[in-house]
């Protein structure tokens, strides 16, 4: 007789198992008291880290009309005459352009994927982590006069909360948090080409998500790079995904594609599974790695705002 | 190695089958797996993919799994066949053994001190017998007393066997050897190497051993056929010193029943001179003791005696004790033939009420019967009071048939009963110059009666119904001209013809003839319940028929024993079964199909068997003209079953297989 021990991400299933969609779809009590005190108290960090900092004074790296030099490049017929370099014209012979940063307001997009994988977790599912991270950040992003938009996805994208500024924004943030709609596969790919057709403005894209796509996550963020996106990546994980509690003879289905596997769960198996889940980690680790990308990976059992001040102490977040 | 087959094969044969299919069947049918929801199902493909290099090992796994549930199968069911090492089929033998459980085996000689029977010993000889029985020996135990009681089925269950034989107890009649000669001869038929064992004392009639025939082709019915048994001989015992008594009768004078005489026969079975005391009780009081009772005995010696005109006391109950008389020869080992027990019919004077005018031939044939107390009274007076009637035994009506008739239990006689009140019913018209032509001899009434010549002018015709008890003793071809009837307790006796006495105008020469006296005194002992003929003293161990004092419908009877057992026996022409186990009163007690009770009368039965009381045992028995062996020959290896050691292999394999299960071994 097989009596696995099963919790967590892995759930014995039933007929209509309704009861994990409801208890991620019930969101009333993400956003609590408690949890504005805890967004006030991580913008008092914030600043507190990054004095002098007073205004959002992150540029973009666009050329365009602001007053700081970036670079030359030389004359082509129709060129502004203003901003011809005549002083090097002089010394070179040759007629360079002067060149400014564009100063504008960062534009900041956190993704959340609200697809159905990320609807398992204990004892938070993935997801509510995610939105307390994602509204986190926004408050932060918010305070310091950027402007943040929110874009929902999982085989599509979802809905969006259009780029807004200013702190008093917060409510309106939370309550889009809290009515979008959730469920359906993971389409990294198709999702952020969706996403730079429609955001035409770059700016740093926070992808929150478990990043479990059949096809890979690569392609999905390699689209945020080749638009000029900075990809921010943030893995979010369950405990017990990592480490499952199974035994026996079981038949394991796909929550988002409903394919079905029947395995015999030994201690040998479990321990494969182990190895491939961190293998498959290190690997998103790796990429991001390679192309410069930040990158966070965390479970829920970390209070969101541990890892939020461990994202804003890194510097990739605030600038 | 051989099998005791104790399933058939082909039953056998079904079963290894259907296991075998269930078995693998329940390896085919995929079972139903609980399913559970993952995040991410394509690491776990990832880790399978890489498990899968392992397949074949995986199958193989569940092979041995199946193979392991098939092991398990094969060794049940081999065990089912028992499987048995050391026996050699060839040698197997059929043993019946016949285990004597006679009276004689209460012989306290089971030991030297005395404290166990002979039956102690031949338990402990049995079961060295059966324990050493061979693998492939079958044995049955017989228990042989008056009856041959089989004991169980051919079997090789030693513990069973012993418990058997453990179980048996003593009777207290002698053995019928024959009989259960007979019957293990009858198991034994077709069966291989057939083997009877004789366990016993040996205390068997010179006239029954002689009954064997070892003769195949010696065809008589009346001997036992023991031509291809082997037959042996294991004896128990070794005392012989005993006195007992081997008769005991009473009977009453016919002329005085207020006195009665003892008849006894005492013999030494022992080698040493005996003394003892005989005392005898009517019921708890001594009629006989102390010198009178004086009895010695020399070796080998017997006595008769017999006891005149004892007394009667208030009891029916008679019982002779043996009492050892202090110094050497006073005891003995047997003590079950120190008591032998009889009954004697209560007897009183009975009170005869006679309502007639004056009948001289009636009242001189009472006056001749010194047992009875009469009195007259007048149909009239009679009529006047009935009471007069309290208190009597019986009442006679002669020509006269009142409106009221006396309580039960008083007994009643009719002369020429008229009318309704008849107690039994009168056809209708008179039989003119009947002559008597049949009489119910078996009667108690028509016990030495004669009246075939009898003279009577003309009768009243009855009509018994034999459902309400009613039954004709006399009859005019066809016609009932007497007829008697039980009424419970109360019996009646009707004639249908008139005494001569003054006026009447009807004649009859029965009261000239010997036959009247003797129908009156037989009418009142049958009230009296006391018959001379009705024998109520039997030995044990013998089937006898017992008459029922003319008791009629009965259809079965219940008999109670001196233990309180009862038990059922069926009651044929008026004769009940009577079968005596113990020594001891019995009541028998006739009933109607309706359950009724129709009477009850008393029996009692004793050892009464020389041969029983003969209680030193023969080292030697010789049946038919052939001295039989000793068993010997049972000294055989004893064999090895291995059914347990399978059992307990299959259940080593099912923890193996439990166990690998668990730790995904065999998974």
């Amino acid at each position: 007789m097989v009596l696995p021990a099963v919790s967590g991400a892995f759930r014995a299933l039933k007929p209509k198992d309704v009861p994990r969609k409801n208890r991620a779809a019930d969101r009333s009590g993400l956003f609590d008291e408690r949890f504005l005190k805890t967004l006030e108290h991580l913008h008092m960090v914030s600043r507190k880290v990054f004095a002098g900092n007073l205004r959002a004074e992150r540029r973009t790296r666009k050329v365009g009309s602001g007053i700081e030099f970036a670079d030359h490049r030389t004359y082509a017929r129709g060129d502004d005459f203003r901003y011809i370099d005549w002083n090097l014209y002089g010394r070179l012979d040759k007629l360079l352009l002067r060149l400014f940063e564009e100063e504008e307001d960062l534009h900041i997009y956190i993704l959340v994927d609200c697809s159905d994988s990320m609807s398992i977790g204990q004892p938070l599912p993935k997801l509510h982590y995610a939105m307390q991270v994602a509204a986190a950040l926004t408050y932060v992003g918010l305070a310091n006069l950027d402007r943040v938009a929110i874009v929902p996805f999982g085989d599509r994208i979802i809905d969006r909360l259009p780029p807004t500024r200013g702190k008093n924004r917060i409510f309106r943030v939370f309550q889009f948090l809290r009515d979008c709609e959730i469920g359906g596969k993971t389409e990294l790919a198709e999702c952020m080409k969706d996403f730079v057709a429609q955001n035409k403005r770059r700016g740093l894209a926070v992808v929150i998500s478990d990043f479990y796509d059949p096809r890979g996550f690569e392609a999905g963020i390699n689209t945020l790079r080749y638009h000029k996106f900075e990809p921010f990546v943030l893995q979010v994980y369950d405990l017990r995904e990592a480490s499952p509690k199974l035994h026996g003879d079981l038949a394991l289905v796909d929550c988002e594609t409903g394919d079905t596997r029947e395995v015999t769960v030994s201690k040998s198996l479990l321990e494969a599974y182990e190895r491939e889940h961190e293998k498959y980690c290190k690997e998103l680790e790796a990429y991001c790695t390679k192309y410069a990308m930040p990158f966070f990976r965390t479970h829920t059992s970390i209070p969101f705002d541990e890892l939020v001040l461990r994202i804003f102490r890194s510097g990739g977040f605030l600038r | 190695m051989s099998f005791l087959g104790p399933i058939a094969g082909t039953i056998w044969a079904y079963v290894a089958i259907g296991a075998a299919v269930l078995a693998i069947g329940a390896y085919i049918i995929k079972m139903r797996r609980r399913r559970f929801e993952v995040p991410f199902s394509q690491l776990w493909q990832r880790v399978l993919e890489q498990k899968d290099a392992n397949a074949l090992w995986k199958q193989l796994k569940r092979l041995i799994s199946l193979l392991f549930v098939l092991a398990i199968l094969a060794i049940v069911l081999f065990a089912a066949l028992d499987p048995t090492l050391g026996a050699v089929d060839r040698r197997a033998r059929s043993v019946v053994v016949l285990f004597d459980a006679s009276a004689s085996m209460k012989t306290m000689d089971g030991n030297d001190k005395g404290t166990e029977s002979r039956l102690d010993a031949a338990k402990r000889a049995a079961k060295r017998l059966i324990d050493g029985m061979g693998g492939g020996d079958l044995a049955m135990i017989f228990k042989v007393d008056g009856q041959a009681t089989p004991q169980s089925r051919f079997s090789s269950d030693a513990p069973m066997l012993d418990k058997q034989i453990d179980d048996i107890t003593a009777s207290e009649t002698p053995a019928d050897l024959p009989r259960a000669l007979g019957a293990a001869a009858d198991a034994l038929r077709d069966r291989p190497n057939p083997l009877i064992v004789i366990v016993s004392d040996g205390a068997f009639p010179e006239s029954e051993l002689a009954q064997v025939s070892w003769d195949p082709t010696h065809h008589d019915l009346a001997s036992i056929d023991l031509g291809d048994i082997d037959v042996r001989y294991l004896p128990v015992g070794h005392r012989s010193d005993n006195v007992g008594i081997v008769a005991f009768n009473v009977r009453r004078y016919i002329a005085n029943k207020a006195a009665y005489e003892v008849y006894i026969e005492i013999q030494n079975f022992g080698q040493e001179p005996a003394h003892r005391t005989l005392t005898l009780f009517n019921g708890d009081s001594a009629v006989l003791a102390g010198d009178q009772g004086r009895i010695d005995l020399a070796p080998g010696q017997r006595v008769s005696k017999v006891f005149a005109k004892l007394p009667i006391g208030g009891d029916n109950k008679l019982r002779a004790s043996l009492r050892p008389v202090e110094g050497p020869g006073g005891t003995d080992a047997f003590t079950l033939d120190d008591t032998a027990v009889a009954l004697l019919p209560a007897r009183k004077k009975q009170k005869v009420l006679m309502v007639t005018e004056d009948n001289l031939f009636l009242e001189g044939a009472l006056l001749v019967y010194e047992n009875v107390d009469p009195l007259k009274v007048t149909p009239a007076e009679y009529d006047a009071k009935p009471s007069l009637a309290d208190g009597m035994d019986v009442v006679i009506f002669d020509d006269h048939t009142p409106d009221v008739i006396p309580p039960s239990p008083t007994s009643l006689i009719y002369f020429h009963p008229t009318g309704p009140n008849s107690p039994i019913a009168i056809r209708a018209g008179e039989a003119t110059n009947p002559h008597i032509t049949e009489l119910d001899e078996t009667h108690p009434v028509m016990r030495w009666i004669t009246m075939s010549d009898v003279y009577m002018d003309r009768s009243e015709v009855f009509a018994p119904d034999a459902k309400k008890g009613e039954s004709t003793l006399a009859y005019s071809v066809t016609d009932s001209i007497i007829a008697a009837k039980r009424d419970g307790r109360r019996k009646i006796l009707a004639f249908g013809f008139s005494l001569p006495a003054g006026d009447r105008t009807s004649a009859t020469d029965l009261p000239m003839r010997v036959a009247f006296p003797m129908l009156l005194v037989n009418a009142l002992d049958w009230f009296a319940g006391d018959q001379a003929d009705l024998l109520t003293t039997y030995p044990t161990g013998q089937r006898v028929r017992v008459p029922l004092d003319g008791v009629v419908g009965a259809s079965e009877a219940v008999v109670r024993g001196p233990d309180g057992t009862l038990t059922q026996t069926p009651i044929i022409d008026g004769l009940a079964t009577f079968y005596g186990s113990r020594v001891g009163y019995y009541d028998l007690t006739a009933k109607a199909p309706d359950g009724r009770e129709l009477a009850k009368i008393e029996l009692a039965a004793n050892l009464a068997s020389a041969s029983e009381s003969d209680i030193a045992p023969s080292t030697s028995l010789t049946l038919g003209g052939k001295k039989l062996e000793a068993p010997e020959a049972f000294a055989i290896t004893r064999s090895k079953k291995l059914w347990i050691y399978l059992v307990l292999l299959a259940l080593g394999l099912i923890v193996t297989e439990w166990v690998t299960y668990h730790r995904r071994i065999t998974v």
